[in-house]
């Protein structure tokens, strides 16, 4: 691989590992430095990039590596959930309807930062970025059973909390 | 779409059944305005989804950076040659140095045997003269002295012969 195909084809996924990475450490610093050493990874490990099936799946494994080691060092082991501000503008939505949605995402996001580290992971590779089990599997390293059993989790958790706001209006 | 098939998307879709596509469908559906009141939630969780997509890396100057670490900018040739012949001459200067205190060390503890004092051809030529004469004087004397040693062999000899001719008269 060359420093063009590099540049064409690798730095382009920044966005999903930066995402990615955020998950683990909790700070847009932090994650910025991770996706920074990841990409220095790859390119210094760009000839077995070939012998690499999906090199996507690839790099995200050495963001999850990379993020893990980090935590370690920073001695947390859990990350702080990350206060995330959203910026919905829909023009089908009423100015009412947006507020609401806006104050349904915030609930949402802390019921997914309070989930397992598994299945908040699983739950954002999949409904987030959209991968495969496959591509799961590889990226986190795990059997396809536990993949499944671990987004199943991760959903109805959500759901169920959902439900329960939706009733009562918590 | 109609209702009953969100429905039975969603109901695929907790159940960790849907395939990529049909997870499009669905956030697809969420994006827009009006939806019943019973998937008030829910569309907060597809539109959780899509905003986290969103999240991407501001630093501008990030890719720059990088290509920066991967790809350090490569010096001048003259500058790279100057600095390669620098190298070379600083080598050679420190074998130089080294063979040269050698040398000294050696000559001060040897004592010098030789001196050569003849500047003038003719004092040379007497003095080796001088020296072959030398040579001659001591071989004309070993001669001499190795004449003594005939003497025992004539004598030898001599007895040998008697000893013979006093055998044949026996």
């Amino acid at each position: 691989m060359n420093l063009e195909s590099f540049q064409t084809q690798v730095l382009p996924v920044k966005n999903k590992l930066f995402r990615f990475a955020l998950k683990f450490v909790g700070s847009e610093e932090e994650a910025k430095d991770v996706v920074q050493e990841v990409f220095i990874r790859v390119w210094n490990g760009r000839e077995q990039m070939n012998e690499v099936q999906n090199w996507e799946a690839w790099c995200m494994r050495i963001t999850r590596n990379l993020s893990l080691d980090r935590i370690r060092s920073m001695n947390r082991k859990q990350t702080h959930p990350i206060e995330e501000s959203f910026n919905v503008q829909h023009e089908a939505l009423t100015p009412h309807e947006s507020t609401e949605i806006h104050e349904s995402m915030q609930r949402i996001n802390q019921l997914i930062a309070a989930l397992p580290e598994k299945q908040r992971q699983v739950i954002h590779l999949r409904d987030v970025e959209g991968y495969s089990y496959n591509e799961i599997c590889d990226i986190l390293e795990l059997d396809m059973n536990q993949v499944k059993v671990n987004l199943f989790r991760a959903r109805n958790a959500v759901r169920e909390k959902l439900t329960k706001i939706n009733a009562y209006g918590l | 779409m109609d209702s009953n098939r969100i429905e039975e998307l969603l109901n695929k879709y907790w159940n960790c059944e849907t395939s990529l596509e049909e997870e499009q469908q669905l956030r697809e559906y969420f994006k827009g305005g009006g939806i019943p009141e019973q998937w008030k939630e829910t569309a907060a969780l597809f539109r959780y989804f899509e905003e986290n997509k969103k999240k991407a890396l501001s630093d501008l100057a990030f890719d720059a950076e990088v290509l920066k670490n991967v790809n350090p900018p490569k010096q001048g040739k003259l500058v790279k040659l100057f600095y390669n012949s620098m190298r070379i001459a600083a080598g050679v200067a420190v074998v130089m140095m080294a063979v040269w205190f050698v040398r000294k060390e050696v000559r001060q503890t040897t004592p010098q045997q030789v001196v050569d004092t003849y500047d003038d051809p003719q004092l040379a030529f007497e003095e080796t003269k001088k020296a072959l004469l030398m040579i001659s004087k001591s071989f004309g004397k070993a001669e001499n002295q190795a004449k003594k040693i005939n003497m025992f062999n004539e004598a030898q000899e001599e007895i040998q012969k008697k000893e013979k001719e006093k055998n044949k008269n026996l």
